[in-house]
């Protein structure tokens, strides 16, 4: 009898136990909303100037709500942020806040309904005023209706070593053919001239897609079927591509982002393509090279390519309120401000900083911008969905390890565009 | 015993845990994959039913063309490398006295490490920057881009993770061959001995026709496991360069989790599975066994 006892009350135990990780958190029993932010990167571990401020927006919202609201924050590399993000979806368990990419990354979420409409929290406080203009809203509007609020502005620009440019003895490039021979005497004189990622597929495109521009390639005429990859303009800019890839540097097949990119700051390449952001990345992780840091215009191109990164809503979260004010945090003055002086990146609010503290880099991109005749999205986030703009990536990378030639990738694509996109 | 086994009820109760965990976590799921393999499906709204078109689009897919021969390449080598490896391995091991249990303790030790942390450290071992390739270069010699290089049917990346896969695993097989080995009985070769033999006749004629059991079992694992494989690849290229290093398994999650395609990632899926099926089948049938006393 006693060991009957004893067994149900163990049994009884262990059941119980079973059901203890269900129900509302402690603090939610507490009466602190909790909600979850996801980012494409370890804010504890990163030294992305840029990532350290989101870090710092996050740390004042939890300091000042305490009590009322609480951010937990959900962290991924890069390169399978998506896959992360969409597995949190399908499960039922999408983040509250998530970043994410303007174009058809965010039109992945919107026509399914997993992002939020957010008209009625921008109009509240006059937050919508605060921003420059209403064009920073253009990419993230379906129907009339704002999807995710624009946290910042990069431009994709040529960032070059002062240092090895005056060694070589090259002037600044300002049209395609000056852009080889600086990349030539670059390499005469020992230095890899340029150093760029294909292993992370879109920093190739990213190239790729300034020389469509100056081909005069038209997406819009594309996917409407009015124009066609095989006019010529594709096979010369992927010619071009080829021409360009000689000077990259040997491992450029498999390099990632990030190891491109440290090529540069660590002063193993004379030249980096890369966006705006990449300011934060290499201030943080070598400070000494600012000083020698230069950037300019893509050569041969009047528009540059411009992004912001953006966050969205979940459609399902439970604490809109707590979200929305999240949201603000991220483009009040104290951010917006450290967006620009710290982190060198365009501010998208009204925010006045002193230019006299931001990076040197960001007068030079911010020149740029003035100069330039207006801009246009990634190629690879300006298509119909995010699998062509992957199709896209990867063909252009096909042809820098010289699996196809520039008529072939030009086939490809109209190939691809009639199958699957008119 | 007897009395047991004519109790229904006990058969039932017995059966019940492992046959609720097969159908709920198994058979449920495949059904339900096979189903949405004939779907437009991404897992946000409905899934729409599309007859073969997914399957359609398995033919004209080359990242999947690429994907199988990477996969079967993986598994013809996984196969002969894990048998003869495993073999060599065991046969050693089962005929030294000293210090037998420490190297099959460090041969068997990757194959308990996890293969996520194993795959950043080849790929560290393999970076251009570091590890190898700075020894050779010590040497004067400039070594190969292990994980970039593109030239070839078989680039060589994908030799570089299949050798990182054979010193993972060979303790797996190792571990099995060693298990039949030591249950042949020691007369059997004693005897062998008074009729003449030497060590290698010895393993000719007792030792492989008594462990082919165990060759069938091995290889259908290897099999299996090299068909399905895929930590140390996302790990060490993700696919890339530029998708030569896909295998059934990474093409599979790219269409699912970054495209949303789970109707197309679920005929990938069911391809999958069939691969393992006829393999299974193909080994049992060339490997034959036969029952000894040993």
């Amino acid at each position: 009898m006693k060991k009957k006892f004893l067994a149900t009350v163990l049994a009884a135990t262990m059941a119980a136990s079973l059901f203890t990780g269900c129900g509302s958190s402690a603090s939610e029993n507490s009466g602190v909303e909790e909600i979850t932010w996801m980012f494409w990167d370890d804010l504890n571990a990163t030294e992305d100037l840029i990532s350290l401020g989101y870090k710092d927006t996050i740390d004042r919202f939890n300091k000042d709500y305490e009590g009322q609201y609480h951010v937990n924050v959900v962290t991924t590399n890069l390169e399978e942020y998506y896959a992360k993000l969409n597995a949190l979806v399908a499960a039922g368990d999408a983040p509250d806040v998530f970043i994410v990419s303007p174009g058809p990354n965010l039109t992945d979420y919107v026509e399914p309904g997993i992002a939020a409409p957010l008209d009625d929290y921008l109009a509240q406080d006059g937050w919508k005023d605060t921003f420059t203009s209403d064009a920073v809203f253009s990419q993230m509007t379906y129907n009339d209706q704002i999807y995710a609020v624009p946290l910042n502005t990069a431009a994709a620009c040529c960032f070059y070593n002062t240092e090895m440019f005056e060694d070589a003895g090259v002037e600044v490039p300002t049209n395609w053919d000056e852009m080889l021979d600086a990349c030539d005497k670059l390499q005469s004189k020992g230095y890899t001239p340029i150093t760029i990622s294909a292993g992370t597929a879109w920093c190739l495109s990213m190239v790729a897609g300034y020389l469509c521009e100056e081909e005069g390639v038209d997406l819009q005429a594309l996917a409407d079927g009015s124009a066609s990859w095989e006019d010529g303009k594709l096979e010369a800019a992927a010619t071009k591509l080829t021409e360009l890839s000689k000077y990259f540097q040997p491992t450029a097949a498999g390099d990632t982002n990030d190891v491109a990119t440290a090529n540069f700051y660590n002063g193993d390449a004379a030249i980096l393509i890369q966006g705006s952001w990449a300011i934060g990345q290499i201030n943080g992780e070598n400070p000494d090279f600012e000083s020698k840091c230069g950037v300019f215009q893509f050569p041969g191109t009047d528009r540059i390519i411009a992004k912001s990164d953006s966050l969205a809503m979940s459609s399902t979260t439970k604490h809109p309120e707590a979200c929305a004010a999240l949201m603000k945090y991220f483009t009040d003055e104290t951010s917006q401000k450290y967006t620009a002086e710290v982190g060198g990146k365009i501010p998208v609010t009204t925010v006045e900083y002193d230019a006299d503290k931001a990076p040197a880099q960001l007068a030079y991109v911010m020149d740029i911008f003035e100069n330039s005749k207006g801009t246009f999205g990634f190629y690879n986030e300006s298509m119909p969905s995010t699998e062509t703009g992957a199709h896209f990536d990867d063909t252009m990378v096909a042809v820098f390890l010289g699996d196809m030639t520039p008529a072939e990738a030009a086939k490809d694509m109209e190939d691809y565009y009639n199958a699957n996109c008119r | 015993m007897d009395k047991l086994l004519r109790n229904k009820k006990a058969i039932c109760v017995f059966m019940a845990p492992a046959f609720i965990l097969f159908t709920f976590v198994l058979f449920i799921p495949i059904c339900q994959s096979v189903y949405y393999s004939f779907c437009d499906y991404n897992a946000l709204t409905p899934p729409k039913f599309i007859g073969l078109e997914n399957y359609k689009t398995l033919l004209s897919d080359t990242t999947l063309i690429i994907a199988i021969k990477n996969s079967i390449f993986f598994l013809i080598f996984s196969c002969v490398t894990q048998l003869i490896m495993g073999l060599f391995l065991a046969a050693l091991l089962t005929n030294i006295d000293k210090g037998r249990n420490l190297f099959k303790n460090i041969i068997y030790l990757p194959c308990v490490l996890s293969s996520a942390a194993l795959g950043l450290l080849w790929m560290f071992i393999f970076s251009p920057k570091l590890g190898i390739n700075q020894l050779l270069a010590k040497l004067g010699i400039e070594g190969p881009l292990w994980l970039m290089d593109t030239n070839g049917y078989i680039i060589l990346p994908m030799w570089v993770i299949a050798f990182v896969a054979l010193w993972q695993y060979v303790g797996q097989s190792m571990m099995l061959y060693m298990a039949q080995i030591s249950g042949i009985s020691k007369s059997l070769y004693e005897a062998s001995y008074i009729d003449g033999c030497n060590k290698v006749k010895s393993f000719r004629y007792i030792t492989l026709p008594l462990i082919r059991p165990m060759v069938a079992t091995a290889m259908s694992l290897n099999a299996i496991g090299s068909l399905k494989f895929f930590d140390l690849i996302f790990n060490m290229t993700e696919g890339g360069p530029n998708h030569k290093t896909e295998v059934l398994a990474t093409h599979l999650y790219q269409q699912g989790f970054k495209y949303f395609k789970y109707g197309y990632a679920s005929a990938i899926g069911v391809l999958l599975l069939v691969l393992c099926l006829i393999v299974t089948a193909f080994i049992n049938k060339v490997v034959k066994t036969e029952q000894y006393e040993m």
